[in-house]
């Protein structure tokens, strides 16, 4: 098992930070000296990995698109050696990615046909602090004049009665899980990592989320040249989704009249997970606070035994994004397409009691991290997340955050007999979520940061 | 064997490719443009072919050397490979093929060594089955069904889906007098043609 640079990864690759309040801020590199100049000043600031004795009150980390690192000066064989989807960025794999009709880049925020090279990413434990940080960016770009702010997302947990939460604004509870892998000092959460073929979960090959490390084919994960500019580095598809929080509301309402199970649990069947996060597959009849809870069950269960979907339907979100076991073959089949997530709601929270718009400025800034974007992010969001083959559900996509925009798409709740578990078919689906806009990034390890403040990156 | 499951037929044919210096457009570019422009899907002339679940056509000109410590090797000839998934028997099939596209069959077998025109459907299908191989492993997704079958059951399936989601939670009396007018309605229904991308029309029961 390798033993991980924790001063050398970036804080933000490594964990999920569980701050109340979050930063996006997209930069443009002006010129090339003066913009490493930037680069360098930032890299004083960068979170690592490092164990926390005490938790910072904010952190930042930084990443770059292919054109920002074009900017930066990298000489001509490093840039060739990146991956094709990285040097094409987002906006140019919309037809892969399913970003067509309203979620297609001619309707993205303005913003994303700007020159996007940074990605500046700071959360923070309050306002002031927050505000205080990324002043302090700001006065970098003015100082070195080597850089522009383009635009901040603002991202923020969802407030309940005051109190941060971990919903985002759909109602349900988010970010249950992310993938095990070799070299994180931590347990194993059963659930979390790959299953072994005696039914247990081990973690995954650490290359398959870092750079520089044997991946799940036991091969080195392709990196840029020098390999040195690659180790301890990952990709990043970075989403800005907004949510139609009327219309799933209202959706929701309407269908769940019509379900024999109600709205609560037609809703459940929508994700995979009660809207508390109680996991479909282990209670499918109610949601358990006390699983939810429960670290060693909250994400350990499997679909061998629900083939049908009649628990856990087979188009849910949960389902489709990471299958586990339930196209065969011992789960062996997902390994290689899992994806590390980073979210974060933005905009206000509107109480359930409240009535919602969908032109409200809400939704989610969704952060995949990966070896291989074309491999991992890619592949789900354009087979199981807009497609249905691999599950055998035609063309059907997934209901939350596919992309309907020509209303004809359905919904199949598998089911049985019996009367609270009924089969059916939620027609007409409008789109609940619209992408409105993203990109992908590389995120250097702080030795890479510092190669490319110097100019020092070289390929021979 | 292994060139047959069920009703269905692997079929994977390979005929050299006339090699003539003394022309203009040798006979493998000629072909290649001449398959580079072929319609598809239900534009294929292939879809006038019954049987013709999926086909593909491939000029291969050599194997390719993978490095030492592999043996280089060449090809006596370039080929054009004809694979198809098709249903029921080989002979028929040929002769269909020659009887129903002979102008587009002419088009590409005219490339090929010993050819003898789709004039003669029997001297075609001799002429193909010469040039034969075996197929050891195919594609195996229909459930050895006919092309028909197969489009009608996903048309039904569409529109079946349609009835559904449209006539869930109805009262069993309710339900049937529709079913019986959806049905009446969808068993008139034409057949998509081969090759097609829409297969229902998703109306409501009747209408």
């Amino acid at each position: 098992m390798p033993k991980l640079n924790l001063f050398d990864i970036q804080g933000f690759v490594a964990r999920g930070y569980t701050f109340p309040c979050a930063s996006y801020l997209l930069v443009e590199i002006l010129d090339h000296q003066a913009g490493r100049e930037f680069v360098r000043r930032v890299t004083g600031r960068v979170t690592n990995a490092e164990p926390w004795d005490n938790k910072p009150p904010s952190t930042l980390n930084i990443g770059f698109t292919w054109k920002g690192l074009r900017k930066l000066g990298l000489p001509d064989a490093t840039l060739l050696s990146f991956p094709d989807e990285f040097y094409q960025g987002m906006r140019a794999r919309n037809r892969i990615l399913g970003d067509i009709g309203r979620n297609g880049p001619e309707n993205w925020e303005p913003v994303w046909k700007e020159d996007i090279h940074v990605w500046l990413a700071v959360y923070a434990e309050s306002a002031q602090e927050l505000a205080r940080r990324c002043d302090e960016m700001k006065r970098f770009m003015q100082e070195t004049g080597g850089a522009r702010l383009l635009y901040t997302q603002p991202a923020a947990a969802v407030r309940i009665d005051g109190e941060p939460t971990t919903k985002e604004h759909f109602g349900y509870t988010d970010g249950f899980g992310n993938p095990d892998y070799e070299g994180v000092e931590r347990d194993t959460i059963p659930g979390q990592g790959k299953l072994t073929p005696d039914g247990k979960w081990a973690p995954l090959a650490t290359g398959e989320f870092i750079l520089g490390y044997p991946d799940e084919a036991r091969e080195l994960p392709a990196c840029p040249v020098p390999y040195l500019l690659g180790i301890n580095g990952t990709y990043m598809a970075y989403r800005k989704l907004h949510q139609n929080v009327a219309s799933f509301r209202e959706y929701l309402a309407e269908k769940g009249k019509q379900y024999h199970g109600g709205a609560d649990k037609l809703a459940a069947k929508f994700v995979g997970r009660w809207q508390d996060g109680t996991p479909l597959e282990l209670s499918p009849d109610r949601a358990d606070p006390k699983l939810v809870q429960d670290q060693s069950r909250n994400t350990n269960f499997v679909y061998g035994q629900d083939p049908g979907g009649a628990r856990c339907p087979i188009g849910s979100h949960i389902r489709r994004a990471n299958p586990r076991d339930a196209f065969g073959f011992n789960g062996e089949l997902v390994n290689r397409r899992r994806i590390m997530r980073r979210g974060m709601p933005y905009g206000e929270y509107t109480p359930e009691d409240q009535p919602a718009r969908d032109q409200d400025d809400h939704g989610i800034v969704f952060m995949s991290l990966g070896a291989s974007l074309f491999r991992q992010f890619e592949f789900v969001q354009q087979q199981w997340i807009s497609y249905g083959n691999d599950a055998r559900l035609g063309s059907d996509k997934d209901l939350l955050v596919g992309c309907h925009s020509d209303g004809r798409d359905k919904f199949v709740v598998q089911g049985t007999a019996d009367p609270g578990n009924m089969p059916f078919i939620c027609g007409g689906l409008p789109d609940f979520v619209e992408l409105r806009g993203g990109e992908y990034f590389f995120l250097p390890s702080l030795t890479a940061l510092r190669l490319i403040a110097d100019g020092a990156v070289d390929p021979r | 064997m292994a060139n047959q499951n069920g009703k269905m037929y692997g079929l994977t044919i390979l005929s050299p490719i006339i090699d003539d210096p003394k022309i203009k457009v040798s006979h493998d570019s000629a072909l290649r443009m001449f398959l580079q422009n072929m319609p598809r899907h239900s534009h294929s002339p292939f879809a006038n072919v019954s049987g013709t679940h999926i086909c593909r056509l491939v000029v291969m000109d050599d194997v390719v050397f993978v490095g030492s410590p592999a043996k280089e090797e060449h090809l006596k000839s370039k080929y054009l490979v004809f694979n198809s998934n098709l249903y029921g028997g080989l002979d028929a099939y040929l002769e269909e093929m020659a009887g129903k596209i002979p102008d587009v069959v002419d088009n590409i077998w005219s490339h090929c060594v010993g050819y003898p025109g789709a004039a003669d459907p029997k001297a075609f299908a001799a002429y193909m089955k010469k040039c034969q191989i075996e197929t050891t492993f195919f594609f195996a997704d229909v459930n050895d069904k006919t092309v028909e079958q197969t489009l009608r059951a996903l048309q039904t399936k569409v529109e079946f889906t349609a009835f559904i989601e449209q006539n869930q939670g109805r009262s069993p009396a309710q339900l049937q007098r529709e079913f019986a007018a959806f049905w009446e309605r969808v068993r008139r229904l034409p057949l998509p043609p081969a090759g097609a991308r829409e297969l229902g029309t998703g109306q409501a029961a009747g209408a």
